[in-house]
């Protein structure tokens, strides 16, 4: 971890332009609007060569290729880690002609139309980031059939950025809960996909139109995409992207479904590599299936995990998620250590909640020896490799972990809030009567 | 243990591949339009066959998307050719040697098979032959057209690198060890690697094993071997993933197959003769040169096409003795370091705790296993990285001062 700021730079592959010189920087590469991967350098080792960036175009191209050609093997399903299992065969490869043309294909813009999504924003007491954020989706190619903004602060103080928007919906959820907010949101959406993001985030003038396109062109229930950082310019964000992995590092598509959750069942299903709250859409139907966000999860109540908790259901019932990093977002990671530790605490504590809110919902064993067993042994690792090899301020972030986890674990014996779980159900409900 | 080695091009039908008996295993080399992209090696009974479709399994998971980003690279050459070099340097190639006659004359042959067809203007092969006790040196060399013979009287493989260095005629100068013989493809990859890359301080290159025949041969393959993958790779001053680079500079590829800038080397003032000794300290003068090439600003390029095969350690004692030095020669070089570049202190003495907490962990995990190869290899590396450290730097540095006072 470095102490000098980086820069996020955007470089298309397909006219090989080096980009612009500078200090060290988090080069993001592109093949026109197609995203291919990331790469941080420091100052020594830019600027990038030709040779280098045709050696990175061309095996970036080639993990597309693979992930989005029938005839290579694609779709990809997630395994283990929710890394990619490649199908490709010899036959296939050797066959294999005019690659270029085929990337360009992937690469051509969405047109599809998104007249029939509801865009979902919740926002608490952030005017200057939601402003940001609207102005993104009001940008985008193909426009939302509404937009929805749930304002989640006591005092509806995001009423007045709402106003300089003349397309939003604005809806006011004074209870505290970003669950809650969520499911305000649902309710009140009238349109058959519903997409979410949130008020730190700045979404790519085609997300809209890559979700539509993601939808019509697959079965599935739900989507996922690509949460890219938007600025790296402090530690704690440096930190959170480069230490703690971000939102996620995946550029290919995949697939998680039924033998994702099967294959990550026995140590609680790894449904949190699926994607991020920031970056998720749904057909209607999910809720009227599976149920609404457990209220009793996300931030403002246990923490976070309320949108793999609702994966989780998802796939234990036999859907599936495609994870379709065309659709992209931009994120401002929390810029400050104290927020930053915060926000890691609230993960962890989450993530046990949410732990313990699917072990009851299903009764998967693995859900609790993830809690007892694996978090423990993570910790144990993550702090034997952080005192002998850093970085700086691991040690830090685990304390953060670690807290969280003890905060978490009391959920175990909270029987009356395990008791609610039928509250999910309920909101279910509730869609089905608005639905309709 | 013994595996048969194969190389076999994927744009032909696959074949099975037969065993004779005694052999228990297969180093497999894999082609694509001559092109190297892979090598595996696979545990297989004991004069069986490599069936069709176990090849099959093999190079779909192995092999076909590796195929995939060579056509890539092809397609992305044609579509945007570079602004390559016009022209490529002069090379001279130099090999040193010491009473090895029969490996020379097996290098040197191959070396006679990729030199008609090279795309350099000027190449030229110097031997030196590093103090050989008899004349076979001298008349292996003698068998060969367009050799030059030099001799040094100073032993000491450095002292021969840096006669080399100033014998030679060259803009850039490959050295090769001379228990390597190179692929067939080597001055082709070292000349694309020249073009793309002007300018830069030097290029390693992969390193297959020659034979793999003991089991020691096969365990150290296992171990990872010289090997560093069938993809380029860039290295500079410093790097984003690892903030000791580049004080651990052995991840660029191993002094059997280098090539660097000449003027460069000479103006660094050329190999570290108290590395590289021989016995009693055979090892660190590659790290050392591959270390200061990069901290004099120049990047070196790592490039799969510039490939060699070498001829691994035989028996089991000699590869301990191996990794011992390799403990050894990573302490002296890290010493002198730490005495000559102030700059990268902190580095330094980070290395030589991360080294020691990389080694202890590969003992538990061997330990653990009851791998008793492992642990002795282990064992061999950390002790010698620990009498390596106990001022090895300084004894060598009194033997090279002996052997320089007694050929003036």
């Amino acid at each position: 971890m470095t102490t000098e700021r980086f820069d996020v730079r955007h470089i298309d592959l397909a006219t090989a332009d080096t980009g612009t010189h500078g200090g060290p920087a988090l080069s993001v590469f592109w093949w026109k609007d197609l995203p291919l991967g990331t790469r941080a350098s420091l100052q020594d080792e830019l600027p990038y060569g030709i040779p280098q960036l045709r050696q990175l175009a061309a095996e970036y191209a080639a993990a597309q290729l693979e992930a989005r050609s029938i005839g290579l093997g694609a779709p990809l399903r997630a395994t283990y880690e929710g890394w990619p299992k490649p199908a490709l065969s010899l036959e296939g490869s050797l066959e294999a002609e005019n690659l270029i043309e085929s990337l360009e294909e992937f690469a051509t813009t969405s047109s599809a139309s998104a007249h029939d999504m509801s865009v979902v924003i919740c926002t608490r007491d952030r005017g200057p980031a939601l402003a940001d954020c609207l102005h993104s989706v009001a940008a985008q190619r193909s426009a939302p059939g509404e937009v929805i903004v749930v304002d989640n602060s006591r005092d509806g103080n995001a009423k007045g950025v709402c106003g300089q928007f003349s397309s939003v919906r604005y809806i006011h959820e004074p209870q505290a809960g970003l669950s809650r907010a969520r499911n305000a949101g649902i309710r009140a959406s009238r349109l058959n996909m519903i997409a979410f993001t949130d008020d730190d985030v700045e979404v790519h003038p085609g997300w809209t139109a890559e979700i539509a396109r993601a939808f019509a062109d697959r079965d599935v229930e739900a989507i996922t995409g690509l949460v890219l950082p938007a600025r790296l310019e402090t530690a704690a964000q440096r930190c959170f992207q480069f230490t703690m992995g971000g939102f996620g590092t995946t550029f290919v598509p995949l697939i998680f479904d039924r033998r994702f959750f099967e294959e990550t069942k026995p140590s609680g299903a790894h449904v949190w590599k699926i994607g991020a709250g920031a970056n998720m859409a749904f057909q209607r139907s999910v809720f009227e299936r599976v149920g609404m966000f457990d209220e009793r999860l996300g931030a403002g109540a246990a923490g976070c995990s309320e949108d793999s908790e609702l994966w989780y259901r998802l796939l234990a019932t036999g859907g599936a998620c495609l994870y379709e990093p065309r659709a992209v977002v931009f994120h401002h990671h929390r810029s400050d250590w104290p927020g930053l530790k915060r926000q890691i605490r609230a993960y962890m504590k989450g993530h046990v909640a949410a732990l313990v809110a699917q072990y009851d919902n299903f009764g998967d064993r693995g859900n609790i020896v993830r809690i007892g067993k694996q978090l423990p042994v993570y910790f144990l690792k993550t702090f034997v490799k952080a005192l002998f090899e850093g970085p700086p301020g691991r040690l830090g972030i685990l304390a953060s972990e670690v807290q969280g986890w003890l905060a978490g674990l009391p959920f175990l014996l909270r029987f009356g809030w395990r008791k609610q779980r039928i509250a999910t159900h309920v909101a279910a409900v509730d869609a089905k009567g608005i639905a309709k | 243990m013994n595996y048969k080695l194969a190389d076999i091009e994927l744009t032909e039908p696959l074949a099975p591949i037969e065993l004779s008996a005694g052999q228990n295993g297969l180093g497999l080399i894999a082609r694509w339009q001559g092109r190297l992209i892979g090598f595996e090696m696979v545990e297989l009974s004991d004069g069986s066959v490599m069936t069709i479709e176990r090849l099959k399994t093999l190079a779909d998971e192995r092999f076909a998307g590796r195929i995939l980003v060579a056509k890539l690279q092809e397609e992305l050459r044609q579509r945007q050719p570079m602004g390559e070099a016009a022209a490529l340097p002069s090379l001279s190639i130099a090999i040193c040697t010491k009473d090895r006659a029969q490996r020379l004359s097996r290098l040197l042959g191959s070396l006679d098979r990729v030199r008609a067809e090279s795309a350099f203007q000027f190449v030229e092969i110097l031997v030196v032959d590093n103090a050989s006790v008899d004349t076979a040196t001298r008349d292996a060399v003698a068998g060969f057209r367009d050799v030059r013979y030099v001799f040094e009287t100073k032993a000491g493989l450095d002292f021969a690198r840096n006669a080399a260095l100033h014998a030679a005629r060259g803009d850039i100068i490959a050295y090769l060890d001379d228990d390597v013989v190179v692929d067939r493809n080597w001055l082709t990859g070292l000349a694309k690697a020249c073009l793309e890359n002007p300018n830069v301080g030097g290029f390693t290159g992969l390193v297959l094993p020659y034979r793999l025949d003991t089991e020691a041969q096969i365990l150290f393959e296992r171990r990872g071997g010289f090997g560093r993958g069938f993809a380029r790779r860039e290295f500079h001053n410093a790097r984003f993933d690892n903030p000791l680079h580049p004080v651990g500079s052995g991840v660029l590829g191993a002094g059997c197959n280098m090539a660097f800038d000449r003027a460069l080397l000479i103006k660094l003032g050329g190999f570290d003769e108290a590395l590289d000794t021989g016995a009693p300290l055979p090892g660190g003068g590659d790290l050392d040169i591959f270390y200061r090439v990069l901290r004099s600003g120049r990047p070196m390029i790592y490039e799969p096409e510039y490939a060699v095969y070498h001829e691994h350690r035989e028996t089991i004692p000699q590869l301990r003795r191996q990794y011992w030095t390799w403990g050894l020669g990573m302490m002296a070089f890290l010493v002198k370091s730490y005495r000559t570049d102030d700059e990268m202190r902190a580095r330094h003495r980070a290395m030589v705790r991360w080294w020691f907490f990389d080694q202890l962990k590969a003992l538990a995990r061997a330990a653990s296993r009851f791998r008793g190869h492992e642990l002795r290899f282990g064992i061999a590396e950390l002790w010698g990285g620990i009498y390596g450290l106990a001022g090895e730097y300084d004894r060598s540095r009194a033997r090279i001062q002996a052997i320089r006072e007694r050929n003036p």
